[in-house]
């Protein structure tokens, strides 16, 4: 059985500096988002449970066939990518098209994992985008995973409960953060990474109109402005007072 | 010319800086308390690769050669001294035996340090010093053996079962060699741990021989590659110890650039004092210049067939490194003021680790000398 | 075709999405229609909140199913010609909308903070790059998809009464079963939809401080939240109560923030708070400057002062 992890190469965002409320990003390294790491841990604990192989899908730039070794470092055996330096910022219906078309091209899939957001937008759409292209059941925010044959149960945590879920498989599952926590890749592994298996993709081969299919468009995206009243007070009475007075606390 | 790090040895680097957050950090006050490395610790470094940097695949090493070990040694060492010497004499040991250690004492030593529990040592310095003229330990070869005698001072990592390289003269020929002595043999014990002012955590002692009997299998090289073998281990030294004060230069630059972001005085940060200002960028400079030299001696450790030849170099950058990581300590320190002298900032503990690297495996004024010598030959 | 539809699997926050439609309603005349699956209940509060409320009633849709959810509400769309789809951004309402977004080829926001209206163009507010900065979009495509945040919006207020009809929707069997459903274990705090907090951070000394903490929280009728640090490395919360980037987004009435210094990584959870208060010993904290209400002073004396001044 396959094991396909999607994963999003963003610039490390611990590393962005903001200036004139605009994000700087000259010279911040690409790395993975942190929940897609989870999503990757989660299938390695999987394959060390049941077997088979371990395969990271993404697209972006051509900075991530070096980015990929991060997740081959870590323990994926293989990788499927589409790279293309016109792929940063590509909105996630495009992402989800492309990603689609990569797990098109592997068999025997069983789960197909993703992290519940992705690191820099966190909007948590390509999973069930993708579910949705390739027809298949989904289940989010899942915190427990365990395999039946050719059925998984899985734990749903949601805002106030928690759903117990069987699923078939192929099936779509997002990963919640605190699921687990991604291993340190070794050195051993890490110097193995750039010699395991990838296929790379252009976007050509896929037949996508990056330019023509936009959906969204961005205004503008600036740092949040802080417009505060910024008053003194003295004791604890005296701000009692104010925010009684204010309306957003009552006696 | 490339000044880059690889996509490899940046991850080498990330793993080194995350286990050393993760699983050091909280530990740090301990490792210098107890005066020693937990076995949690040194596990964990083994099996991240980390412990056996350079030490070759087949043996069970990482295979990352001594770039790899340089970037990933700065990175443990940053956030422990302690654990940066320990980790680096791991290396002296591994490295001396890989240079002149026969296929047998490679795949017995190498693999019983990377794959196994050993924690390799090497003894030199003796009470009246380091010179190898100066050495007073004795191997006398007996039939198959060498008997061997004498007192070493200051050696790290005694107190862990594994090989130990001892630098002794013949008693006959009175030429020197290394041979490879289990520790814990018969005839092989230890003085209580020395206690060191600054990058502590690495089990310090001396070692006493009487009359341990070491085959005559476990000679390192040919009797006469002896003082080829010391050179390697000498130079070997001071990749590991330029690599270790890199780190506490980053730990310095690090602390002192934060706090100077949070510390407000007089109502502002006090980065927005000009004094302040120029202080970070001098650390920064600092920081920088001893980082080339040292990547660049891995890179040469790399790249240099007799390793041997890497005396000068190897010296070069600890004397400048370990010098460097002094002034920046003190102008870290001035930055801190008052708190940077108490023991819950962890600047205290950096200027005092910072303090130690001069003063070891050999003192910048007898580094100068070597260095000096090979310039005028 | 055009219209606004709106769905939502909480009752509470179809109410919201109300509001919101009517905003939008208001610069546009599109007609509002309220969808509800095997709920009958949320169609009589979404229609006496006026809403003209289409109830679907077949037991074959499973709401944990986002497929069989995802091909109901296309239909819906479909049938009552509604171009602009309002779903609410929790977790159910997430997976919904981007799977309905494929569905219809349309663009799909998620997470939205706010909507501003342009005549007739929508645009949201949304955190992006990890919360550095926010940004404000637009959906080109034809059918468009807005998941809004809970506590956006007002709930629609109970007011004149809408009509319910029933709208018949065919479904596939799902391709999961629920086997459980379960309350969550331990601390349930939900500090996200708390109208007052009270943050701690590492300027509090010791665990037994806490009890003063929670005797304020009581006076004012709060939920305890904390800085990273106080859950993750004194471990004195659960990591639930965290706020910042790496723990929840809160927008409270009401934020009191006591002995926190203020990095980005903590106030991108608690920006958007209608009122902070920051009580540090460092007047020139950086929490200052993003506070409504300052008072230098050691939390420590002034938590049982401010308690005992609402005890009154």
């Amino acid at each position: 059985m396959n094991i396909v992890v999607a994963m999003k190469q963003i610039p490390d965002l611990q590393q962005v500096r903001i200036r004139n409320r605009q994000p700087v990003l000259d010279g911040v390294p690409m790395t993975f988002g942190s929940i897609d790491k989870n999503a990757l841990e989660t299938a390695l604990q999987l394959k060390e449970a049941a077997g088979g192989n371990v395969i990271v899908i993404s697209a972006g730039t051509e900075e991530l066939e070096d980015t990929v070794k991060e997740a081959l470092a870590a323990g994926a055996d293989e990788a499927y990518l589409v790279l293309d330096d016109e792929l940063e910022n590509i909105e996630s219906s495009v992402s989800a098209h492309l990603l689609a078309e990569l797990i098109k091209q592997i068999e025997n899939i069983g789960i197909i994992l993703f992290g519940e957001g992705s690191g820099d937008n966190y909007s948590g759409q390509v999973g069930p985008r993708i579910a949705e292209i390739l027809g298949l059941p989904e289940v989010g925010y899942v915190c427990d995973i365990e395999l039946e044959d050719s059925r998984v149960k899985v734990t749903r945590s949601l805002e106030d409960c928690e759903e117990i879920v069987r699923v078939n498989l192929p099936a779509v599952l997002t990963i919640m953060a605190d699921i687990n926590e991604p291993r340190i890749p070794s050195v051993t592994q890490i110097l193995k990474a750039g010699k395991k298996p990838k296929q790379i993709l252009e976007v050509e081969d896929i037949g996508l109109d990056l330019k023509g299919d936009k959906k969204i468009i961005t205004l503008s995206s600036l740092a949040p402005e802080n417009k505060r009243k910024q008053i003194t007070v003295k004791n604890g009475e005296e701000l009692v007072d104010a925010l009684l007075t204010e309306g957003v606390i009552r006696r | 010319m490339e000044f880059k790090l690889s996509k490899e040895q940046e991850l080498i680097q990330k793993t080194a800086k995350e286990y050393a957050e993760k699983a050091i950090e909280p530990l740090v006050n301990q490792i210098e308390d107890e005066n020693r490395v937990p076995d949690e610790v040194i596990e964990g470094l083994r099996e991240l690769g980390l412990l056996c940097l350079p030490v070759e695949e087949k043996y069970g090493g990482a295979g990352a050669g001594f770039e790899g070990f340089v970037v990933g040694l700065e990175q443990l060492a940053r956030v422990s001294g302690g654990v940066g010497i320990f980790v680096s004499v791991v290396m002296l040991g591994t490295s001396t035996i890989a240079v002149h250690g026969t296929e047998e004492q490679k795949e017995k030593y190498l693999t019983g340090t990377c794959k196994g529990s050993w924690i390799p040592s090497v003894a030199m310095t003796e009470p009246d010093g380091a010179d190898p003229r100066m050495l007073k330990t004795t191997a006398k070869k007996d039939g198959d053996h060498f008997i061997l005698n004498g007192t070493k001072r200051f050696i790290t990592n005694t107190n862990f079962a594994g090989p130990m390289v001892v630098f002794a003269k013949d008693a006959d020929t009175g030429r020197i060699n290394g041979y490879i002595v289990d520790k814990f043999c018969e005839g092989y014990s230890i003085s209580e741990p020395w206690d060191k002012l600054g990058s502590k955590g690495a089990f310090l002692s001396d070692v006493y021989l009487k009359d341990v009997k070491v085959p005559v299998s476990n000679m390192l090289g040919t009797p006469d590659e002896g003082f080829q073998t010391l050179k390697v281990t000498m130079a070997m030294g001071k990749i590991g110890l330029s690599a270790i004060y890199l780190g506490n230069i980053l730990a310095a630059y690090d602390e002192a650039f934060n706090y100077s972001k949070d510390r407000i005085y007089l109502g502002k940060p006090i980065s927005q004092f000009e004094s302040v200002r120029n202080s970070i960028v001098d650390i920064a400079m600092k920081y920088e210049a001893a980082k080339l030299m040292t990547y660049r001696i891995g890179y040469l450790a790399d790249n240099t067939a007799n390793k041997a030849k890497l005396v000068k170099d190897s010296a070069m950058t600890k004397i400048f490194v370990t010098e460097t990581a002094v002034d920046v300590s003190r102008i870290a320190m001035n930055v801190f003021g008052s708190y940077g002298l108490m023991k819950d900032y962890k600047m205290s503990r950096i200027y005092r680790d910072a303090i130690v690297g001069p003063q070891i495996e050999g003192t910048a004024n007898l580094l100068k000398t070597v260095v000096a010598t090979d310039m005028y030959k | 075709m055009a219209g606004i539809m709106i769905y939502s699997d909480k009752d509470e926050l179809s109410f919201e999405l109300l509001s919101a439609a009517n905003l939008i309603s208001g610069h546009t005349g599109l007609p509002i229609n309220a969808v509800c699956i095997n709920n009958s209940e949320q169609a009589q509060g979404l229609a006496a909140r006026g809403a003209e409320t289409y109830l679907i009633n077949n037991e074959a849709i499973n709401l944990a199913d986002s497929k069989g959810m995802a091909s109901a509400l296309e239909s819906a769309a479909i049938q009552l010609d509604a171009n602009i789809i309002l779903l609410s951004s929790n977790r159910r309402g997430k997976e919904l909308s981007g799977r309905l977004a494929e569905k219809l080829a349309a663009g799909c926001l998620t997470d939205v903070g706010s909507i501003k209206v342009n005549r007739d163009k929508i645009e949201c507010m949304r955190n992006s790059l990890g919360g550095a900065v926010l940004a404000a979009q637009m959906i080109t495509s034809d059918y468009k998809i807005i998941a809004v945040e809970s506590r956006v919006f007002e709930e629609m207020a109970v007011g004149k009464e809408g009509p319910i009809n029933n709208l018949k929707i065919e479904a596939q069997p799902a391709e999961l079963e629920v086997l459980e459903e379960r309350a969550k274990v331990g601390d349930t705090a939900n500090i996200e939809s708390a109208n007052i907090l009270v943050a701690v951070g590492q300027g509090l000394k010791s665990e037994n401080d806490m009890l003063i903490i929670k005797e304020l929280a009581e006076a004012l009728g709060a939920e305890i939240a904390c800085s990273k640090p106080v859950a993750t490395d004194k471990k004195w919360l659960p990591e639930e109560r965290i706020i910042g980037l790496s723990g929840k987004k809160c927008k409270p009435d009401l934020a009191v923030i006591l002995g926190i210094s203020g990095q980005v990584q903590f106030t991108v959870g608690i920006r958007d708070a209608r009122t902070i208060v920051a009580v540090n010993t460092d007047e020139n904290a950086l929490i200052m400057q993003m506070a409504d209400y300052i008072m230098v002073a050691d939390l420590h004396d002034l938590v049982p002062e401010m308690t005992r001044a609402l005890l009154v």
